[in-house]
């Protein structure tokens, strides 16, 4: 049984029914309602950390099937980091050939590259810019939507409106799940509840090192397509992404607290509109249509909690993600079907990131986490 | 009334017959739905054709309005340029 229908819960389901396992998802309101359709659809293998490295050279092979499988739309367009300090580009040389070392194709290039791939922007305060071309974007509409049908199709169980209350504990370890709609019987659950596993774990003493940090994000009317990648602004920790629909997907990082609530604020529509109709000065005429927040679940080393846990027999959590667990979920969800089915995950590095990394002091260090 | 001649959203240009295809894969809240066929998701938000679309999935599936995920109003309430936010003093 999984609680969570995110991208991760119903991905986990999803390869969990792979391998022949057929599942029960539960999801307090419809699946996608977390963060997963809020996200900012972004997908790379460049960072900085070879867990990460590896979890997402593995996801980046399998959103290519999913494609195929579930008609999910999937792009390899490229992320695009802009820089206009001397000290980002020195750091950011150091990350691009520790990447290259793992098989990661990004590379610094000039600008009349970057005018290539962005042909209408201004590049007047830029001074270079890295670009990953392996990096893409996905439609998180399509992942959920497609592969909450398949689930079903093939007859596992994905609850909407159906909230966990309670983990029961038998002897030996785990006996079920105390929901909104009655007491569902297993002895395997998987938590794929983002920062809600904090509250989940609690009565059960144990403490998930999870905090949600709100983050903010909006999007106009849809145009032509313009540019491919998804681009960073470096300086000002700003992304801007367009839509298969052609819509601009914007967000850009305001001074927040972890746990603060969410609330609209000026400060970000001003800043981002500022930071990116500087960049495409056409984008002063362009409408706002929409304005969201959510939460980044963080943790300490900014890198998820996958696995098993030591001291609980059939718990596990895949949780945390920290503003990348769209991107991940087809590899943490493959990883945890392989330690529910066969006891080990394909993707060894994977080892690493089990809650006990905060108790054994192994935390993981990762230095770019965007917007 | 033929459902493959109706328009119910204007902006996103999606037919009475798409919304009854999508029920019948098994898509029954106005959420999923929205992302299934970008009813919502247009210029006006969903203001003129998530009231028809909610009345016709509350009447073919027999879930009460409270039921159907109706989607959540956000801001702007109506579609704002990006240039009112950028202002042209020297402020920052
Ligand atoms: C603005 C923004 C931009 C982002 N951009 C990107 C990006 O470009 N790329 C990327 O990879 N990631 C991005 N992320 C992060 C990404 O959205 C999340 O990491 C990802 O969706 C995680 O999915 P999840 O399944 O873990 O969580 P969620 O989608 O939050 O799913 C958890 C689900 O659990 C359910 N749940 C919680 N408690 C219970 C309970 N007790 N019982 C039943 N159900 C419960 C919730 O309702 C929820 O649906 C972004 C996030 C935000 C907010
Ligand atoms: S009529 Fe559907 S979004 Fe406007």
């Amino acid at each position: 049984m999984i609680i969570g229908g995110g991208s991760v819960g119903l991905m986990i389901s999803y390869y969990l029914l792979k391998k022949g396992v057929k599942s029960i998802v539960i999801e307090r309101k419809y699946p996608g309602s977390g963060n997963t359709y809020k996200c900012a659809t972004g997908i790379r293998a460049s960072f900085t950390s070879k867990e990460h490295i590896a979890l997402m050279k593995r996801s980046i092979e399998l959103w290519s099937e999913l494609r195929d499988e579930l008609g999910v739309f999937y792009e390899r367009s490229g992320y695009l980091w802009l820089l206009s300090r001397e000290e980002d580009l020195r750091t950011f040389k150091t990350y691009v050939s520790f990447q290259n070392e793992l098989g990661i194709p990004t590379k610094i290039i000039d600008l009349s590259e970057v005018k290539c791939l962005a042909p209408t922007i201004v590049i007047k305060d830029l001074l270079a810019a890295v670009y990953d071309p392996l990096a893409g974007k996905a439609s998180p509409f399509d992942l959920i939507l497609q592969s909450w049908r398949l689930l079903v199709e093939k007859g596992c169980k994905v609850l909407a409106g159906v909230e966990a209350k309670k983990i029961l504990l038998s002897k030996k370890g785990i006996l079920g799940v105390e929901t909104s709609a009655g007491f569902i019987e297993s002895s395997t659950v998987v938590l794929a509840t983002a920062y809600d596993t904090v509250k989940l774990l609690e009565p059960l003493n144990i403490s998930v090192p999870i905090e949600p940090v709100p983050k903010h994000a909006f999007i106009t009317e849809a145009y032509r397509d313009l540019f491919k990648p998804l681009i960073i602004d470096w300086t000002t920790s700003s992304y801007i992404v367009q839509t298969p629909h052609g819509n601009f997907l914007v967000g850009s990082e305001i001074p927040e607290r972890p746990s603060d609530k969410l609330l609209n604020r000026l400060e970000f529509l001003r800043k981002a509109s500022k930071v990116w109709t500087k960049y495409f000065p056409w984008m002063k005429e362009a409408y706002l249509l929409r304005y969201w927040t959510g939460y980044y679940d963080m943790t300490p080393d900014h890198h998820p909690i996958i696995g098993p846990l030591d001291d609980l027999e059939g718990l596990y959590i895949a949780a945390g993600f920290s503003g990348h667990g769209f991107m991940m979920s087809p590899s943490v969800g493959e990883v945890i079907a392989d330690w529910i089915a066969e006891g080990r995950p394909r993707v060894p590095e994977a080892l690493n990131l089990s809650m006990s990394r905060f108790k054994k002091g192994k935390l993981i260090k990762e230095i770019a986490v965007f917007g | 009334m033929d459902s493959e001649k109706v328009i119910v959203c204007r902006c996103e240009d999606v037919l009475l017959s798409d919304v009854l295809r999508a029920i019948e894969r098994g898509y029954r809240d106005l959420e999923s739905i929205k992302r299934l066929l970008r009813v919502g998701m247009g210029s006006c938000q969903g203001r003129h054709c998530l009231p028809i679309i909610a009345r016709v999935l509350a009447k073919t599936t027999g879930l009460r309005i409270d039921e159907l995920n109706y989607p959540s109003s956000r801001p702007p309430l109506m579609p704002i340029q990006l240039k009112y936010f950028v202002s042209d003093g020297n402020e920052g």
